[in-house]
């Protein structure tokens, strides 16, 4: 923790200096209510910027809080363990030409599997990290954080990526400490982008609970013309040795320019966990809206039906959220 | 004798005349026009002044970059004459899916990935808006014009319109959040052009 604060202010002060004109500082303040009785608040830093030869610094901290029964609602895309928390802290290059494309990112980084940037699911219009992402249930998670370095080649049609480091999530209970290997290619075909991925890394339980490691492979696309998004992942694999996990999500998002500044979502999701007395198959529909109120302030309305599953009986719950950015 | 020196002369004094002529007409010719924008009584930054020009050369064509670096556009604001190139490569890490829809040219590229790069020309003098889909926050101008002679003030507010001939012009001054200026000037009264939002 305190390494990974020092690197990070070290990256902003480095960033400072380097490149005072091109330093892009942000801050998001976001304040939460659901019907499922919790509340939240959050906040993130985040510096970025060039520094020598067009290296890109990044340095992103967090802290957020829930207060409620235990619920996975705002867990979009950080823990909310009311901690001072550093995120994503990286330096990457890469360059770029007409039939080459060639990088690097060393650092702390989120895990490149499947549909993983911060922008994809942080406060996007979704106020909930998909089943499949979310860390309480046997699969992957958007605050799974990788230690290491990854290196990116190909072409900006098609490209490949390899990361190899160790894990340093930011979940309540963060994958054990060993050696990760992540391998993700990328094909564009005009408005269509698919993606493979594959994760070989460590569980999050406990070892006299989970033995074995975790794998997964996963696919997604992406295709956007005109406003409207449809993006999905499909993962399968096992969080643990004698478990398999697999599900999915499918996401419409759509801002067309009659619709202002109303962009609509909508996901619809499953996850199945086989783990014997343990399985578990939530099932999730959610239909929303992110909102543009003003320049730098957002509101998400999510309506969230989950049907019955294992012994719970059918839920509908409403989260909502408004999120205060300011830019530098 | 005397008459090769009168000849002599007279052909040197018409020559400085001619040349005196064409360093005038030069330093006209490059008189150009500098001035100074202000908002609020600070330097303003990035605002785009154009002088009306109809039948002017058109200025030869230059590759002229949009970069998505950082998840912001640079540079944020962009003068450009009607009829030009804008390439719009992505050099992050992440899709972009850049757009314009309420003023000038519309457009969506469609999302892509880091290392590719789209283009659009401009075929409209308008002030044209773009955004990203997947970061809101993104935002950046192009200001099309149909004239050779424009220019974006810098941080110090200061800008500069070289090559534009001496004479009387309707300038045009333009900044995002704020209404169009526009007034007379005459360039090569060495004078600088003073323009103030309040």
């Amino acid at each position: 923790m305190k390494k990974a604060l020092v690197a990070a202010l070290a990256i902003s002060m480095g960033v400072a200096r380097a490149s005072a004109q091109n330093v892009i500082t942000e801050v998001d303040v976001t304040v939460g209510q659901s019907t499922e009785d919790v509340r939240a608040a959050a906040s993130q830093v985040r510096v970025s910027g060039d520094g020598p030869k067009r290296w890109r610094l990044f340095a992103e901290a967090t802290w957020a809080d829930v207060w409620g029964p235990t619920s996975d609602a705002f867990g979009s895309a950080y823990p909310y363990n009311n901690q001072l928390r550093p995120m994503e802290v990286f330096a990457e290059k890469t360059v770029t030409g007409p039939r080459f494309l060639v990088g690097t990112r060393l650092g702390r980084y989120r895990t490149p599997f499947g549909i993983y940037n911060r922008s994809d699911h942080g406060y996007a219009g979704f106020l909930r990290a998909p089943l499949i992402r979310y860390g309480g249930y046997w699969a992957l998670s958007n605050n799974f954080l990788e230690t290491g370095a990854s290196v990116v080649a190909g072409t900006p049609r098609l490209q490949a990526e390899v990361s190899l480091g160790i894990p340093q999530d930011e979940d309540v209970q963060g994958r054990r400490r060993g050696f990760d290997r992540v391998g993700r290619v990328q094909a564009s075909v005009g408005p269509v982008i698919l993606g493979a991925s594959y994760i070989h890394t460590q569980p999050s339980a406990a070892r006299t609970f989970a033995q074995g490691n975790t794998e997964f492979v996963g696919g997604d696309l992406r295709w956007m013309v005109g406003g409207v998004q449809v993006r999905g992942e499909w993962i399968d694999g096992r969080s643990f040795a004698g478990t398999r996990t697999f599900g999915g999500y499918a996401d419409l998002i759509v801002h067309r320019p009659f619709m202002g500044p109303v962009t609509a979502v909508a996901r619809a999701e499953r996850l199945d966990y086989l783990a014997g007395l343990r399985s578990s198959f939530p099932r999730r529909y959610t239909t929303g809206a992110r909102i543009r109120l003003a320049s730098m302030l957002v509101a998400h309305v999510n309506a969230i039906r989950e049907p019955a599953y294992d012994t719970r009986v059918p839920r509908t719950s409403l989260d909502l959220a408004l999120t205060f950015t300011a830019r530098r | 004798m005397r008459q090769m020196v009168l000849a002599t002369v007279c052909v040197a004094s018409l020559m400085d005349l001619a040349g005196a002529r064409a360093g005038l007409a030069a330093r006209q010719r490059e008189a150009g026009l500098t001035g100074r924008v202000e908002a609020g009584g600070r330097p303003a930054s990035d605002a785009v002044v154009w002088l009306d020009a109809p039948g002017a050369a058109r200025a030869p064509e230059a590759r002229l970059v949009i970069e998505q670096r950082n998840m912001q556009f640079t540079p944020r604001v962009m003068a450009a004459q009607v009829g030009s190139t804008i390439e719009l490569p992505n050099n992050d890490r992440v899709f972009h899916n850049v757009f314009s829809f309420n003023h000038g040219k519309r457009f969506d590229l469609g999302l892509y990935p880091t290392g590719a790069s789209k283009r659009i020309k401009l075929d409209r003098a308008a002030v044209n808006r773009l955004y990203c889909n997947i970061h809101p926050h993104m935002a950046a101008y192009i200001v099309a014009v149909d004239t050779p002679y424009f220019a974006t003030s810098n941080q110090a507010g200061a800008f500069t319109i070289p090559n534009a001939p001496p004479g009387e012009y309707t300038y045009h001054a333009w900044r995002s959040g704020a209404d169009a200026l526009q007034g007379t000037v005459t360039v090569g009264s060495d004078s600088p052009l003073e323009i103030r939002w309040p």
